[in-house]
């Protein structure tokens, strides 16, 4: 099973539990490949947080704990203050990290937790069945915002942005997609070593699709994504 | 230990240090904030040497619920760590403990109780007593103990350390705002052993995934039995209460904390006069010594309970001693203390 | 329809269309003067575990929206049977899709076992995500609700789901195969409509591609990235009983990028040689 997918998946769990067509999955899977290259399967301890990301509590081969709600940044932190030779990432949703969990997600980087913080972002909370989200874009309709995201509820949310103003310099913060694995891998990979070799903060948001709940076919799902990379940028910040 | 001179507080310090914690977090909030405060000092200002300075560490951080989850962190990564809090930041604790009480993690509270309920006063209460025990949306698989003295505050959580990594359930110990400020001459006994940590998320053998979200009712209620079968198994181990010249005790205080304490005050002149009065104090409110409370109140015909809550505790007592509540007498008053005269009074 | 209370129980893969068909089925039994009670099973809104649905039929008030005994028991998907075993007693009839499921789990446990071969009917109708519009009409046809009047509940119930007319009238068809369809009482189709286990390997312009069956969904990802249009829907069933891609290695170039793309780690293609 090796090549088909990464090392540090954990075979048993699958098929796994994400939807068909489901961006997470991708993700996870550049993940598990920068696990693999950077050898750090050992050492890596992985937190979840409520949501679709929880569909991931038992997806590596790697020591993994489900939180709270908006909790994942803030219990990685505690586990990094107690084992600080590990590798410690923390996975969530754009609710998960932006709204709910945006606290601690801010105070993390003001902090230069040495922690590496990946976030998926579809522009909705998935899991509770589609509703809108700090990364909503104006005029996109969700269960929440059935005529399309006001703007009285603000625009799309730019995380990266936000945590660059307030994070160390010493920290590595990027924006990604799905449509770019190798791109997505290769920041993944930055973003570990950041806390393994610098000892800092690191953050990726991994713009991603939806197609369950954006009720989107393959091209569909695609080509929304390549609208919101128009307003979310991809690169390094 | 030689005798000294120190505040619940600082006696709550001395505790965890000497119970062998390694980490807080916490956010500041009266009448808790001088442990936070003392905790940060010793690592920064006060420790033995480098290396016991290396090791201690601790994190201000931006709420108590970062606080209460940086806890479950440290706690799954081998580490006794703590937190302490009171009123508005124990109920944001409820989020982190209710985690604790799914995963088993041994998360070590210090609650330092206020009047309540919403911001209230900084000042005194019992009225986190459903927090601790029942807060959170599960059925309250919490160990509380309940401090009646500033020497207290540094044996229950010494205790609370050692019953939380060897039993695998939260556990808090509350104390309440007087407490907190009070100095006084205490002889502080240092514990003979601790209970080692290790780390949770992390085997020799075999990779761990913990979740605490089920997709069905069935594999919750599996998960809930097995906690509930080593609640009951471990509590016999874990109750603790004291029995105050209860023995031949026809009027009969019960009560817990601070209010106990001048229950103590109380009785003492009362038996002087003759009165044959006694005390249960439950040190364990949950889970409470149902037996110690059977054989205290056998023999009593009025049983006064004494709380500064509307009935927190009594509700407990009630259930504990069903049966018996033609006896029972309760004088409660909410956010308030009582002094041993106002106990003594309204007894006679 | 009989004046008694009856529970059905409809169970699937999640994302199968289990709810609708509870949905609509439920709208046309109250609409047609019941009352009706429709619970879904809605643990961790999960695509890839069973979905199941409780409804209750009654000429009179229903206090309670589960059960622990079904009267009527309609099984979708071969995966779903171990969640609802447990509400399958002899007072029970299972309808179940025959060209997916074997009955050997629960034909012992019922009062009677009824086959359909709604995969292989709506898949031969170009409608293979329809299979929860067949199993309503099943449904209907068991309740005895009128045709039309069950249809109309039906299109008001799922709003704009039909695109175009074409779309819907395909639909209302499925729906009548289901209402009229003959269920198979003694000899049922063979559940072949299946992923096949293991691997599917094909080699050839030094080239060897893999897929793994059981592991697709049926996304679609892979077709859609393929930069060399190398992909397309074939023949061979994946883990929804869906079609799973298949490779023309003539127009591959081994680039990875299906295989980066593909959520499920269920193809891979590399050079040989």
């Amino acid at each position: 099973m090796t090549n088909f997918s990464p090392k540090s998946w954990d075979q048993a769990s699958k098929p796994h539990l994400f939807c068909p067509g489901c961006g997470h999955a991708i993700a996870l899977k550049q993940l598990g490949y920068a696990i693999d290259e950077l050898g750090i399967q050992k050492e890596t301890a992985l937190g979840i947080d409520i949501g679709c990301s929880l569909l991931a509590w038992n997806f590596f081969d790697v020591n993994t704990v489900q939180t709270h709600h908006g909790r994942t940044t803030p219990v990685m932190v505690g586990y990094k203050m107690a084992q600080p030779e590990k590798i410690v990432l923390a996975y969530m949703g754009d609710g998960g990290g932006y709204a709910i969990g945006l606290q601690s997600l801010i105070h993390a980087a003001f902090r230069n937790n040495p922690i590496t913080v990946v976030l998926i972002n579809n522009e909705n909370y998935a899991m509770t069945g589609g509703q809108m989200s700090p990364t909503t874009e104006t005029g996109i309709k969700t269960t929440t915002s059935p005529l399309g995201k006001d703007i009285k509820f603000g625009p799309g949310f730019k995380g990266p942005e936000l945590l660059k103003n307030i994070a160390s310099p010493k920290a590595f913060i990027a924006r990604a997609s799905v449509s770019n694995p190798i791109q997505l891998k290769d920041f993944l990979a930055k973003a570990i070593k950041n806390q393994s070799e610098n000892s800092s903060f690191s953050f990726v948001e991994v713009l991603s699709i939806c197609p369950t709940n954006w009720k989107t076919d393959v091209k569909q799902s695609f080509d929304k994504l390549k609208e919101m990379e128009k307003y979310y940028p991809l690169g390094e910040l | 230990m030689p005798k000294q001179f120190i505040t619940g507080n600082e006696a709550a310090v001395l505790g965890a240090i000497d119970a062998g914690a390694e980490v807080m977090f916490g956010y500041p909030i009266t009448p808790a904030t001088e442990i936070l405060q003392g905790w940060i000092t010793k690592v920064e200002l006060h420790s033995a040497n480098a290396e016991e300075n290396k090791k201690l560490q601790y994190l201000q951080t931006e709420d108590e619920i970062a606080a209460g989850f940086g806890v479950l962190g440290a706690v799954l990564g081998g580490n006794k760590a703590f937190t302490a809090s009171a009123g508005p930041g124990h109920i944001l604790l409820q989020d982190s403990l209710a985690m604790a009480e799914n995963l088993r993690l041994p998360f070590v509270g210090i609650m330092m109780q206020r009047g309540g309920p919403s911001t209230g006063t900084v000042n005194f209460s019992q009225q986190e007593v459903n927090l601790a025990a029942f807060g959170g949306n599960g059925d309250g698989l919490r160990v509380v103990y309940s401090a009646s003295s500033v020497a207290e505050m540094y044996g229950l959580t010494i205790e609370a350390f050692n019953t939380a990594w060897e039993y695998r359930f939260p556990t808090i110990v509350l104390g309440d705002g007087y407490l907190a400020k009070t100095r006084k001459t205490v002889e502080l006994e240092k514990p003979k052993k601790n209970i080692s940590s290790y780390p949770i998320l992390e085997e020799k053998n075999r990779v761990i995934h913990l979740r605490n979200c089920y997709s069905n009712e069935e594999a919750l209620g599996k998960i809930l039995k097995k906690n509930i079968n080593d609640w009951k198994k471990s509590a016999p181990q874990i109750i603790k209460s004291e029995s105050y010249l209860a023995d031949d005790a026809e009027i009969l205080i019960l009560a817990h904390g601070l209010v106990a304490a001048a229950a103590k005050e109380a009785i003492d002149k009362l038996r002087q006069e003759k009165i044959k009065i006694g005390l249960f104090r439950p040190i364990t409110i949950n889970p409470i010594d149902n037996a110690g409370l059977k054989k205290a109140a056998l023999n009593a015909n009025k049983i006064y309970i004494i709380e500064s809550s509307l009935n927190q505790f009594s509700r407990i007592i009630k259930y504990e001693l069903a049966g018996l509540e033609n006896n029972f007498i309760e004088i409660s008053k909410p956010a308030e203390g009582f002094t041993p005269e106002e106990i003594m009074k309204a007894i006679k | 329809m009989e004046e008694k209370i009856i529970k059905i129980i409809l169970a699937g893969e999640g994302g199968q269309g289990i709810q609708t068909a509870a949905k609509v089925i439920s709208a046309a039994a109250a609409e047609a003067g019941f009352e009706v009670s429709y619970i879904p099973s809605f643990g961790v809104e999960q695509r890839g575990s069973p979905s199941v649905a409780f409804i209750t039929i009654s000429p009179k008030e229903i206090h309670y929206p589960r059960f622990d005994n079904a009267n009527i028991t309609m099984i979708l998907q071969q995966r779903a049977i171990a969640a609802v075993l447990k509400y399958i007693d002899a007072q029970t009839t299972v309808i179940f899709d025959s060209s997916t499921i074997q009955p050997t789990l629960f034909k012992n446990q019922a009062k009677k076992i009824l086959g359909i071969p709604a995969m292989k009917l709506v898949s031969e109708g170009s409608l293979p995500k329809a299979s929860n519009i067949l199993m309503a009409g099943v449904l209907a046809q068991l309740l005895g609700l009128p045709d039309v009047s069950t249809w109309q509940v039906i299109v008001k119930t799922l709003g704009k789901k039909f695109k175009t007319e074409a779309d819907k009238e395909k639909n209302r068809q499925i729906f009548l195969l289901g209402k009229k369809f003959k269920l198979e009482e003694n000899s049922f189709s063979q559940p072949i409509l299946i992923p096949q286990s293991g691997q599917i390997k094909i080699e050839g312009e030094g080239k060897r591609a893999i897929i793994i069956p059981e592991r697709c969904k049926s996304c679609g990802l892979c077709i859609a990235r393929c930069p060399a249009g190398a992909l397309a829907f074939g023949q061979k069933l994946g883990l929804f009983s869906l079609p799973i891609p298949e490779v023309d290695l003539k127009k591959c170039t081994a680039c990875d990028t299906c295989s980066r793309f593909c959520p499920d780690g269920a193809i891979k293609i590399k050079k040989i040689n």
